[in-house]
């Protein structure tokens, strides 16, 4: 069937985009958790892509006027999604963050308590001194 | 740290601070005439103007926190070391000179007593003096009628921050406890988990020093948050 000029870009840059976030996990910079959501995401740009029947069919039933407007709902949803995932794992690094901060804090002041002596590295008086 | 009497059980007092060194001074010498009988802890909540150092020169024990991670993450470091410590009770007591070491006795009594879990010293039972701006006392009666709302109970000053905390209610609150304002979603989640909460008077000062932790960007966020925050302690399941 014929691919419009928007569906042959749409798809191209996702499988594009896709081969990019491959490469960034190979190179240790994405973990394969992260790059999951990406890969579906892209997978799911490029199928509308490559394919103007199943592109039609999801026009058709979300009752939308054209099927390039569908491969943009669709990134734009997957981008939504991408953020809710990331901003839940932000909120629990930041938790995990404020543990480890906080267990810091109570070592070092064991420490100090056994050691007789403040531990002055990191004292915070930079401004004062 | 001055020795705590059988009196008042084994108390600590935590002074969770931020770039405090100029209020802080007056604060310790306070504390230590007017109430020698308790321990203090200071948390340096990731202060840069060297306030670990001054409270060491008073010889008062730091734990210091890295960077700022909020008040209340400084008063959950504080509950744990209290625990390991063996302490009974913890008492909050604000750096900048605005609470009374003078109240001390009669916010731990309560708890001390076993009349109830966590104390408030309040501005609000009986006149103190104290008249708080315009804006903040159209919040504190926004979460005041919350509060009764939600637990039954007038607590009229959820943002006093003179409490004192006995040994089941640190325990808990060592997990959990807001970070930012732990005001009416910490009274709605202690009442939730059947701890008993008490206000007793108080009087409140002008700071001593330092700026007020309510900046204009604080002020705006904070209803929202505490508002979102005390749903959430209605809703939620205790942990």
């Amino acid at each position: 069937m014929f691919l419009s000029r928007t569906q042959i870009i749409a798809a191209m840059a996702a499988v594009g985009f896709a081969m990019f976030v491959l490469d960034l996990v190979r190179r240790r910079k994405l973990s394969e958790d992260f790059s999951l959501l990406w890969l579906l995401s892209t997978a799911g740009i490029a199928l509308l892509g490559f394919s103007t029947g199943v592109l039609q069919a999801v026009t058709r039933a979300l009752g939308i006027m054209y099927e390039s407007s569908t491969v943009f709902a669709a990134g734009i949803g997957f981008t939504v999604v991408l953020l809710l995932y990331v901003s839940v794992r932000l909120s629990r690094l930041a938790h995990e963050n404020l543990l480890l901060t906080r267990e810091l804090a109570l070592l070092r002041r064991t420490l100090e308590e056994r050691t007789g002596a403040a531990l002055r590295s990191d004292d915070g008086g930079e401004a004062a001194r | 740290m001055a020795r705590a009497s059988n009196v008042v059980g084994r108390t600590l007092v935590v002074i969770p601070a931020l770039n405090e060194c100029k209020s802080l001074p007056a604060t310790l010498a306070k504390l230590r005439a007017d109430a020698p009988q308790f321990d203090v802890l200071v948390i340096d909540d990731g202060s840069r103007d060297g306030t670990a150092q001054v409270a060491r020169a008073h010889g008062i024990p730091v734990v210091r926190h890295a960077f700022n991670l909020g008040v209340g993450a400084a008063m959950q470091t504080a509950f744990r070391y209290a625990i390991e410590h063996g302490y009974d009770m913890a008492v909050q007591f604000d750096a900048d000179g605005q609470h009374d070491a003078k109240d001390l006795a009669a916010v731990v009594a309560p708890v001390a007593d076993g009349r109830c879990d966590v104390s408030i010293g309040s501005r609000y039972v009986t006149s103190t003096g104290y008249r708080a701006p315009l804006t903040r006392r159209m919040g504190m009666l926004l979460f005041s009628g919350l509060v009764r709302l939600a637990l039954k109970q007038r607590i009229a000053d959820t943002t006093s921050g003179f409490r004192a905390y006995g040994r089941a209610a640190m325990e808990v609150c060592q997990h959990d406890f807001p970070r930012d304002f732990p005001d009416a979603p910490l009274l709605i989640m202690l009442a939730r988990r059947g701890f008993t909460l008490l206000e007793v008077p108080a009087h409140m000062h002008e700071r001593v020093a330092g700026k007020s932790f309510y900046t204009l960007g604080k002020s705006l966020y904070y209803p929202y948050k505490n508002l979102l925050a005390s749903l959430m302690a209605l809703l939620q399941r205790p942990r």
